[in-house]
Protein backbone atom coordinates (compact mmCIF):
# COMPACT_ATOMS: atom_id res chain seq x y z
CA UNK A 1 0.00 0.00 0.00
CA UNK A 2 2.18 2.49 -1.11
CA UNK A 3 1.75 5.78 -3.32
CA UNK A 4 4.24 5.57 -5.99
CA UNK A 5 4.43 6.30 -10.26
CA UNK A 6 1.81 3.73 -10.59
CA UNK A 7 0.02 6.88 -9.15
CA UNK A 8 0.88 8.84 -12.65
CA UNK A 9 -0.06 5.51 -14.56
CA UNK A 10 -3.45 5.59 -13.08
CA UNK A 11 -3.77 9.21 -13.74
CA UNK A 12 -2.65 9.29 -17.58
CA UNK A 13 -4.91 5.72 -17.57
CA UNK A 14 -8.01 7.43 -16.50
CA UNK A 15 -7.96 10.85 -18.08
CA UNK A 16 -7.08 9.18 -21.44
CA UNK A 17 -10.42 6.75 -21.40
CA UNK A 18 -12.32 9.77 -19.97
CA UNK A 19 -11.53 12.20 -23.36
CA UNK A 20 -11.67 8.84 -25.79
CA UNK A 21 -14.79 7.45 -23.96
CA UNK A 22 -16.37 11.10 -24.49
CA UNK A 23 -15.92 10.99 -27.74
CA UNK A 24 -15.88 7.60 -29.08
CA UNK A 25 -18.99 6.93 -27.07
CA UNK A 26 -20.82 9.18 -25.25
CA UNK A 27 -21.01 12.20 -27.49
CA UNK A 28 -22.30 10.04 -30.69
CA UNK A 29 -24.86 8.15 -28.05
CA UNK A 30 -26.48 11.35 -26.51
CA UNK A 31 -26.21 12.58 -30.23
CA UNK A 32 -28.48 10.03 -31.36
CA UNK A 33 -30.56 9.79 -28.48
CA UNK A 34 -31.18 13.82 -28.58
CA UNK A 35 -32.22 12.87 -32.35
CA UNK A 36 -34.59 9.99 -31.06
CA UNK A 37 -35.79 12.45 -28.37
CA UNK A 38 -35.78 15.42 -31.00
CA UNK A 39 -38.12 12.93 -33.51
CA UNK A 40 -40.44 11.77 -31.23
CA UNK A 41 -41.48 15.40 -30.05
CA UNK A 42 -41.60 16.44 -33.55
CA UNK A 43 -44.11 13.64 -34.01
CA UNK A 44 -45.98 14.05 -31.11
CA UNK A 45 -46.43 17.19 -31.95
CA UNK A 46 -47.42 16.46 -35.65
CA UNK A 47 -49.38 14.35 -33.87
CA UNK A 48 -51.29 16.60 -31.79
CA UNK A 49 -51.25 19.56 -34.89
CA UNK A 50 -52.84 16.74 -37.01
CA UNK A 51 -55.43 15.81 -34.20
CA UNK A 52 -55.85 19.67 -33.73
CA UNK A 53 -56.31 20.44 -37.47
CA UNK A 54 -58.85 17.01 -37.71
CA UNK A 55 -60.83 19.06 -35.14
CA UNK A 56 -60.60 22.08 -36.48
CA UNK A 57 -61.88 20.52 -40.14
CA UNK A 58 -64.67 18.53 -38.43
CA UNK A 59 -65.69 22.13 -37.26
CA UNK A 60 -65.50 23.35 -40.31
CA UNK A 61 -67.38 20.91 -41.94
CA UNK A 62 -70.40 21.46 -39.26
CA UNK A 63 -70.32 24.92 -39.90
CA UNK A 64 -70.40 23.96 -43.73
CA UNK A 65 -73.08 21.87 -43.40
CA UNK A 66 -74.71 24.51 -40.88
CA UNK A 67 -74.49 27.23 -43.59
CA UNK A 68 -75.26 24.82 -46.65
CA UNK A 69 -78.72 23.56 -44.47
CA UNK A 70 -79.58 27.39 -43.80
CA UNK A 71 -79.30 28.32 -47.31
CA UNK A 72 -80.52 25.30 -48.95
CA UNK A 73 -83.91 26.72 -46.37
CA UNK A 74 -83.66 30.39 -47.65
CA UNK A 75 -84.01 28.70 -51.22
CA UNK A 76 -86.66 26.72 -50.58
CA UNK A 77 -88.43 29.68 -48.51
CA UNK A 78 -87.29 31.83 -51.56
CA UNK A 79 -88.72 29.02 -54.06
CA UNK A 80 -92.20 28.44 -52.46
CA UNK A 81 -92.41 32.62 -51.65
CA UNK A 82 -91.75 32.69 -55.74
CA UNK A 83 -93.83 29.98 -56.46
CA UNK A 84 -96.99 31.35 -54.50
CA UNK A 85 -95.89 35.19 -56.73
CA UNK A 86 -96.19 32.94 -60.06
CA UNK A 87 -99.48 31.42 -58.31
CA UNK A 88 -100.63 34.61 -57.46
CA UNK A 89 -99.54 36.24 -61.01
CA UNK A 90 -100.98 33.43 -63.66
CA UNK A 91 -104.17 33.96 -61.25
CA UNK A 92 -104.38 37.31 -62.09
CA UNK A 93 -103.38 37.17 -65.67
CA UNK A 94 -106.02 34.42 -66.55
CA UNK A 95 -108.37 36.43 -64.61
CA UNK A 96 -107.58 39.30 -66.97
CA UNK A 97 -107.61 37.45 -69.72
CA UNK A 98 -110.90 36.29 -69.00
CA UNK A 99 -112.60 39.22 -68.44
CA UNK A 100 -110.11 40.86 -71.52
CA UNK A 101 -112.27 37.50 -73.12
CA UNK A 102 -115.19 38.26 -71.50
CA UNK A 103 -115.14 42.33 -72.45
CA UNK A 104 -114.64 41.05 -76.38
CA UNK A 105 -117.28 38.61 -76.80
CA UNK A 106 -119.57 41.60 -74.79
CA UNK A 107 -118.11 43.80 -77.63
CA UNK A 108 -118.72 41.31 -80.37
CA UNK A 109 -122.30 40.62 -78.83
CA UNK A 110 -122.92 44.08 -79.37
CA UNK A 111 -121.59 45.24 -82.58
CA UNK A 112 -123.18 42.03 -83.65
CA UNK A 113 -126.53 43.17 -82.30
CA UNK A 114 -125.90 46.34 -83.75
CA UNK A 115 -125.32 44.69 -87.48
CA UNK A 116 -128.30 42.60 -86.75
CA UNK A 117 -130.65 45.69 -85.76
CA UNK A 118 -128.89 47.79 -88.79
CA UNK A 119 -129.53 44.88 -90.91
CA UNK A 120 -133.18 44.53 -89.63
CA UNK A 121 -133.44 48.23 -89.60
CA UNK A 122 -132.94 48.17 -93.30
CA UNK A 123 -134.86 45.41 -94.29
CA UNK A 124 -137.72 46.83 -92.08
CA UNK A 125 -136.88 49.86 -93.86
CA UNK A 126 -137.19 48.13 -97.62
CA UNK A 127 -140.42 46.08 -95.95
CA UNK A 128 -142.36 49.79 -94.83
CA UNK A 129 -141.32 51.13 -98.25
CA UNK A 130 -143.10 47.96 -100.40
CA UNK A 131 -145.94 48.17 -97.64
CA UNK A 132 -146.68 52.31 -98.07
CA UNK A 133 -146.01 51.98 -101.92
CA UNK A 134 -148.82 49.61 -101.26
CA UNK A 135 -150.68 51.74 -98.82
CA UNK A 136 -150.29 55.10 -101.34
CA UNK A 137 -150.26 53.12 -104.38
CA UNK A 138 -147.42 55.27 -105.43
CA UNK A 139 -143.80 54.30 -106.29
CA UNK A 140 -141.73 56.19 -103.75
CA UNK A 141 -138.18 56.91 -104.53
CA UNK A 142 -135.77 54.85 -101.98
CA UNK A 143 -133.17 57.55 -102.63
CA UNK A 144 -135.48 60.40 -102.62
CA UNK A 145 -137.63 59.47 -99.39
CA UNK A 146 -134.47 58.03 -97.25
CA UNK A 147 -134.84 60.13 -94.46
CA UNK A 148 -138.53 60.08 -94.17
CA UNK A 149 -138.24 56.20 -94.40
CA UNK A 150 -135.11 56.20 -91.23
CA UNK A 151 -137.03 58.46 -89.09
CA UNK A 152 -140.30 55.93 -89.73
CA UNK A 153 -137.76 52.94 -88.79
CA UNK A 154 -136.79 54.70 -85.97
CA UNK A 155 -139.09 55.39 -84.86
CA UNK A 156 -140.86 51.89 -85.09
CA UNK A 157 -137.77 50.78 -83.69
CA UNK A 158 -138.33 53.09 -80.41
CA UNK A 159 -141.84 52.21 -80.78
CA UNK A 160 -140.78 48.53 -80.63
CA UNK B 1 1.32 -21.68 14.25
CA UNK B 2 -1.16 -22.76 11.45
CA UNK B 3 -2.78 -18.93 12.45
CA UNK B 4 0.89 -17.69 11.41
CA UNK B 5 1.06 -19.50 7.85
CA UNK B 6 -2.28 -18.24 6.88
CA UNK B 7 -1.42 -14.79 8.43
CA UNK B 8 2.17 -15.42 5.99
CA UNK B 9 -0.02 -16.85 2.50
CA UNK B 10 -2.59 -13.68 2.93
CA UNK B 11 0.64 -11.16 3.56
CA UNK B 12 2.09 -12.78 0.36
CA UNK B 13 -1.03 -12.60 -1.46
CA UNK B 14 -1.26 -9.06 -0.88
CA UNK B 15 1.76 -8.32 -2.17
CA UNK B 16 2.05 -6.00 -5.64
CA UNK B 17 4.11 -7.31 -8.93
CA UNK B 18 6.41 -4.32 -8.47
CA UNK B 19 8.96 -3.02 -11.50
CA UNK B 20 11.80 -0.12 -9.95
CA UNK B 21 13.32 2.58 -12.12
CA UNK B 22 15.92 2.65 -9.90
CA UNK B 23 17.66 -1.11 -10.81
CA UNK B 24 20.83 -0.14 -10.15
CA UNK B 25 20.55 0.92 -6.92
CA UNK B 26 20.43 -1.68 -3.49
CA UNK B 27 16.75 -2.33 -2.53
CA UNK B 28 17.13 -0.75 0.81
CA UNK B 29 17.81 2.60 -0.64
CA UNK B 30 15.49 2.77 -3.71
CA UNK B 31 12.91 5.97 -3.55
CA UNK B 32 9.63 3.85 -2.85
CA UNK B 33 8.01 6.58 -5.32
CA UNK B 34 10.22 5.34 -8.32
CA UNK B 35 8.68 1.81 -8.57
CA UNK B 36 5.26 0.93 -10.60
CA UNK B 37 2.63 -1.66 -9.80
CA UNK B 38 2.96 -3.87 -12.86
CA UNK B 39 -0.18 -5.83 -11.88
CA UNK B 40 -2.16 -2.67 -11.49
CA UNK B 41 -0.93 -1.25 -14.74
CA UNK B 42 -1.62 -4.73 -16.65
CA UNK B 43 -5.61 -4.94 -15.56
CA UNK B 44 -6.16 -1.21 -15.54
CA UNK B 45 -4.77 -1.12 -19.15
CA UNK B 46 -6.94 -3.86 -20.20
CA UNK B 47 -10.35 -2.74 -18.51
CA UNK B 48 -8.99 0.72 -20.80
CA UNK B 49 -8.65 -1.08 -23.56
CA UNK B 50 -11.83 -3.05 -23.24
CA UNK B 51 -13.78 -0.42 -22.56
CA UNK B 52 -12.69 1.49 -24.98
CA UNK B 53 -12.66 -1.57 -27.66
CA UNK B 54 -16.13 -1.74 -26.88
CA UNK B 55 -16.66 1.90 -27.89
CA UNK B 56 -15.05 2.03 -30.72
CA UNK B 57 -17.42 -1.29 -32.04
CA UNK B 58 -20.44 0.16 -30.45
CA UNK B 59 -19.68 3.49 -32.18
CA UNK B 60 -20.80 2.42 -35.99
CA UNK B 61 -23.48 0.51 -35.03
CA UNK B 62 -25.32 3.35 -32.99
CA UNK B 63 -28.45 4.27 -34.75
CA UNK B 64 -30.80 7.10 -33.77
CA UNK B 65 -33.99 4.92 -34.61
CA UNK B 66 -35.33 2.69 -32.40
CA UNK B 67 -32.45 0.99 -30.61
CA UNK B 68 -32.23 -2.94 -30.55
CA UNK B 69 -29.89 -5.60 -28.24
CA UNK B 70 -26.23 -3.62 -26.81
CA UNK B 71 -27.50 -0.18 -27.48
CA UNK B 72 -30.37 -0.54 -25.26
CA UNK B 73 -28.20 -1.72 -22.33
CA UNK B 74 -25.66 0.86 -23.08
CA UNK B 75 -28.32 3.69 -23.33
CA UNK B 76 -29.84 3.02 -20.08
CA UNK B 77 -26.93 3.01 -18.38
CA UNK B 78 -25.66 6.28 -20.11
CA UNK B 79 -29.68 7.50 -19.79
CA UNK B 80 -29.20 6.49 -15.97
CA UNK B 81 -25.98 8.90 -15.62
CA UNK B 82 -27.37 11.91 -17.55
CA UNK B 83 -30.41 11.76 -15.29
CA UNK B 84 -28.06 11.81 -12.09
CA UNK B 85 -26.05 14.22 -13.08
CA UNK B 86 -28.86 16.19 -14.28
CA UNK B 87 -30.60 16.01 -10.74
CA UNK B 88 -27.55 17.25 -9.04
CA UNK B 89 -26.08 19.81 -11.06
CA UNK B 90 -26.89 23.07 -10.95
CA UNK B 91 -25.89 24.35 -14.99
CA UNK B 92 -24.61 22.27 -18.02
CA UNK B 93 -21.29 20.99 -18.27
CA UNK B 94 -20.60 19.12 -21.59
CA UNK B 95 -17.76 16.85 -19.30
CA UNK B 96 -19.79 16.42 -16.13
CA UNK B 97 -21.86 13.39 -17.54
CA UNK B 98 -19.04 11.46 -19.47
CA UNK B 99 -16.99 11.76 -16.94
CA UNK B 100 -19.52 10.19 -14.38
CA UNK B 101 -19.99 7.52 -16.75
CA UNK B 102 -16.17 6.66 -17.30
CA UNK B 103 -16.10 6.69 -13.22
CA UNK B 104 -18.60 4.62 -12.57
CA UNK B 105 -17.86 1.88 -16.03
CA UNK B 106 -14.48 1.75 -14.87
CA UNK B 107 -14.40 1.51 -11.40
CA UNK B 108 -17.43 -1.47 -11.50
CA UNK B 109 -15.26 -3.07 -14.06
CA UNK B 110 -12.21 -2.91 -12.03
CA UNK B 111 -14.07 -4.39 -9.04
CA UNK B 112 -15.92 -7.22 -10.96
CA UNK B 113 -12.10 -8.73 -11.15
CA UNK B 114 -12.78 -9.48 -7.69
CA UNK B 115 -14.92 -12.18 -8.36
CA UNK B 116 -12.02 -14.54 -9.34
CA UNK B 117 -10.85 -16.90 -6.94
CA UNK B 118 -8.91 -15.41 -4.15
CA UNK B 119 -5.83 -16.74 -5.42
CA UNK B 120 -6.26 -17.71 -8.54
CA UNK B 121 -4.28 -14.87 -10.78
CA UNK B 122 -1.72 -15.01 -8.20
CA UNK B 123 -0.70 -18.80 -8.81
CA UNK B 124 -1.15 -18.40 -12.23
CA UNK B 125 1.12 -15.17 -12.31
CA UNK B 126 3.53 -17.29 -9.99
CA UNK B 127 3.34 -20.24 -12.73
CA UNK B 128 4.04 -17.93 -15.79
CA UNK B 129 6.88 -16.45 -13.53
CA UNK B 130 6.10 -13.09 -12.17
CA UNK B 131 6.74 -13.07 -8.26
CA UNK B 132 3.01 -11.15 -7.26
CA UNK B 133 -0.62 -10.43 -8.89
CA UNK B 134 -3.13 -8.54 -7.55
CA UNK B 135 -6.02 -8.71 -9.88
CA UNK B 136 -8.50 -5.68 -8.57
CA UNK B 137 -6.70 -2.66 -9.20
CA UNK B 138 -9.20 -0.43 -7.08
CA UNK B 139 -7.62 -2.27 -4.25
CA UNK B 140 -4.19 -0.40 -5.21
CA UNK B 141 -4.33 3.08 -3.07
CA UNK B 142 -2.73 4.44 -5.99
CA UNK B 143 -5.75 4.10 -8.79
CA UNK B 144 -8.30 5.47 -6.35
CA UNK B 145 -6.40 8.02 -5.30
CA UNK B 146 -5.46 9.43 -9.20
CA UNK B 147 -8.95 9.72 -9.83
CA UNK B 148 -9.77 11.52 -6.87
CA UNK B 149 -7.14 13.94 -7.65
CA UNK B 150 -8.01 13.90 -11.05
CA UNK B 151 -11.86 15.10 -9.54
CA UNK B 152 -10.07 16.97 -6.57
CA UNK B 153 -7.81 19.33 -10.05
CA UNK B 154 -11.25 19.77 -12.07
CA UNK B 155 -12.95 20.70 -8.08
CA UNK B 156 -10.42 23.26 -7.66
CA UNK B 157 -10.34 24.52 -11.70
CA UNK B 158 -13.98 25.32 -11.22
CA UNK B 159 -13.65 26.92 -8.31
CA UNK B 160 -11.25 29.36 -9.69
CA UNK B 161 -12.92 29.96 -13.02
CA UNK B 162 -16.38 30.54 -11.87
CA UNK B 163 -16.11 32.12 -8.77
CA UNK B 164 -12.26 32.94 -8.11
CA UNK B 165 -12.97 35.86 -5.37
CA UNK B 166 -15.65 34.18 -3.10
CA UNK B 167 -13.58 30.84 -3.16
CA UNK B 168 -10.33 33.01 -1.75
CA UNK B 169 -12.58 34.49 0.73
CA UNK B 170 -13.94 31.16 1.56
CA UNK B 171 -10.54 29.53 1.59
CA UNK B 172 -9.35 32.29 4.39
CA UNK B 173 -12.06 34.28 5.35
CA UNK B 174 -14.21 31.11 7.00
CA UNK B 175 -15.11 29.69 9.08
CA UNK B 176 -13.96 32.65 12.28
CA UNK B 177 -12.61 35.62 10.57
CA UNK B 178 -15.73 36.71 8.29
CA UNK B 179 -17.35 38.09 11.07
CA UNK B 180 -14.53 39.17 13.03
CA UNK B 181 -13.67 41.33 9.91
CA UNK B 182 -17.06 43.07 9.93
CA UNK B 183 -16.87 44.45 14.01
CA UNK B 184 -16.37 47.91 14.12
CA UNK B 185 -13.92 47.42 16.93
CA UNK B 186 -10.88 47.51 15.47
CA UNK B 187 -8.97 44.65 18.17
CA UNK B 188 -12.04 42.40 16.80
CA UNK B 189 -10.67 42.99 13.41
CA UNK B 190 -7.06 42.62 14.57
CA UNK B 191 -8.27 39.20 15.65
CA UNK B 192 -9.76 38.23 12.12
CA UNK B 193 -6.81 38.84 10.69
CA UNK B 194 -4.67 37.17 12.89
CA UNK B 195 -7.26 33.91 12.26
CA UNK B 196 -6.76 33.91 9.00
CA UNK B 197 -3.85 31.56 8.88
CA UNK B 198 -6.28 29.29 10.92
CA UNK B 199 -9.05 29.07 8.84
CA UNK B 200 -6.74 28.61 5.90
CA UNK B 201 -5.68 25.39 7.41
CA UNK B 202 -9.07 24.90 8.40
CA UNK B 203 -10.30 24.86 4.91
CA UNK B 204 -6.88 23.16 3.57
CA UNK B 205 -8.01 20.41 6.24
CA UNK B 206 -11.44 20.69 4.32
CA UNK B 207 -10.68 20.81 0.81
CA UNK B 208 -8.05 17.92 1.12
CA UNK B 209 -10.48 15.64 2.94
CA UNK B 210 -12.89 15.61 -0.21
CA UNK B 211 -9.95 13.70 -2.82
CA UNK B 212 -8.82 11.44 0.79
CA UNK B 213 -12.23 10.09 1.85
CA UNK B 214 -13.00 9.48 -1.95
CA UNK B 215 -10.22 7.42 -2.55
CA UNK B 216 -9.82 5.70 0.63
CA UNK B 217 -13.28 4.63 0.90
CA UNK B 218 -13.15 2.73 -2.31
CA UNK B 219 -9.46 1.43 -1.26
CA UNK B 220 -10.41 0.11 2.14
CA UNK B 221 -13.58 -1.37 1.13
CA UNK B 222 -12.38 -3.49 -2.04
CA UNK B 223 -8.93 -4.14 0.24
CA UNK B 224 -11.40 -5.33 3.06
CA UNK B 225 -13.55 -7.27 0.70
CA UNK B 226 -10.20 -8.61 -0.60
CA UNK B 227 -8.85 -9.45 2.58
CA UNK B 228 -11.83 -11.28 4.22
CA UNK B 229 -11.45 -13.64 0.94
CA UNK B 230 -8.42 -14.35 1.34
CA UNK B 231 -9.51 -15.44 5.04
CA UNK B 232 -12.15 -16.94 4.42
CA UNK B 233 -10.12 -19.07 1.47
CA UNK B 234 -7.08 -19.43 4.21
CA UNK B 235 -9.13 -20.56 7.17
CA UNK B 236 -11.71 -22.49 5.48
CA UNK B 237 -10.13 -24.48 2.42
CA UNK B 238 -8.12 -27.39 2.66
CA UNK B 239 -4.10 -27.28 1.38
CA UNK B 240 -4.15 -30.78 0.10
CA UNK B 241 -6.35 -34.08 -1.32
CA UNK B 242 -5.36 -35.86 2.05
CA UNK B 243 -6.91 -33.20 3.92
CA UNK B 244 -9.88 -33.00 1.45
CA UNK B 245 -10.64 -36.52 1.71
CA UNK B 246 -11.01 -36.78 5.57
CA UNK B 247 -14.66 -35.64 6.95
CA UNK B 248 -13.80 -32.44 8.73
CA UNK B 249 -11.44 -31.66 5.36
CA UNK B 250 -14.61 -32.35 2.61
CA UNK B 251 -17.21 -30.24 5.52
CA UNK B 252 -14.64 -27.29 5.48
CA UNK B 253 -14.19 -27.23 2.06
CA UNK B 254 -17.59 -27.21 1.26
CA UNK B 255 -18.34 -24.38 4.14
CA UNK B 256 -15.37 -22.36 2.43
CA UNK B 257 -16.75 -22.67 -0.92
CA UNK B 258 -20.43 -21.83 0.20
CA UNK B 259 -18.79 -19.03 2.35
CA UNK B 260 -16.82 -17.83 -0.58
CA UNK B 261 -19.15 -17.65 -3.04
CA UNK B 262 -22.12 -16.00 -0.70
CA UNK B 263 -19.59 -13.19 -0.13
CA UNK B 264 -18.48 -13.35 -3.56
CA UNK B 265 -22.22 -12.13 -4.55
CA UNK B 266 -22.10 -9.45 -1.62
CA UNK B 267 -18.94 -7.94 -2.65
CA UNK B 268 -19.95 -7.83 -6.17
CA UNK B 269 -22.77 -5.27 -4.97
CA UNK B 270 -20.04 -3.68 -3.13
CA UNK B 271 -18.01 -3.10 -5.73
CA UNK B 272 -21.27 -1.80 -7.75
CA UNK B 273 -22.35 0.16 -4.70
CA UNK B 274 -19.12 1.54 -4.16
CA UNK B 275 -18.50 2.74 -7.93
CA UNK B 276 -21.83 4.29 -7.60
CA UNK B 277 -21.05 5.83 -4.43
CA UNK B 278 -17.86 7.13 -6.14
CA UNK B 279 -19.37 8.87 -8.95
CA UNK B 280 -22.14 10.45 -7.20
CA UNK B 281 -19.46 12.19 -4.92
CA UNK B 282 -17.98 13.08 -7.80
CA UNK B 283 -20.80 15.00 -9.29
CA UNK B 284 -21.52 16.61 -6.17
CA UNK B 285 -17.99 18.12 -5.03
CA UNK B 286 -18.31 19.28 -8.71
CA UNK B 287 -22.07 20.35 -8.10
CA UNK B 288 -20.89 22.51 -5.38
CA UNK B 289 -18.13 24.10 -7.55
CA UNK B 290 -20.80 25.03 -9.57
CA UNK B 291 -23.40 26.48 -7.23
CA UNK B 292 -23.18 30.42 -7.83
CA UNK B 293 -21.82 32.61 -5.07
CA UNK B 294 -23.56 33.33 -2.28
CA UNK B 295 -23.36 37.55 -1.24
Amino acid sequence: MSIDLTLVGQFIVFVTMLLLLKKMLYVPLNDAMEARSKKIEEGLAAADAGLEAKAEAEAAVEAQLAEAKAKAQEIIAAAEKRAAEVKEESMVKARNEAEAIIDAGKEEIFAEANRARQSLREEVADIAILAAEKIVDAELDAKKHAKLIESVVEKGFNAA
Amino acid sequence: MAAEEHSGGIAEHLQYWTYSFQQDIPVDERNPFMQIHVDTMLVTGFVACLILGFAFWFKSRIQAGVPTGVQNAVEALVGFVNDTVRDNFPVHNPIIAPLALTVFVFIFLCNFFDILPAYFLGHVAHALGAPAFRPVPTNDLNLPVAMALTVFAMVIYYELKLKPVHFMKDLLLQPFANLLLMSKNPVVKLLGVLLIPLNLVLKLIEEIAKPLSLSFRLFGNMFAGEVIFLLIASLLLVDNFADMASVGGAISEIMGLLVGLGWSFFHMFIGLLQAFIFMILTVVYLSIAHQPAEH
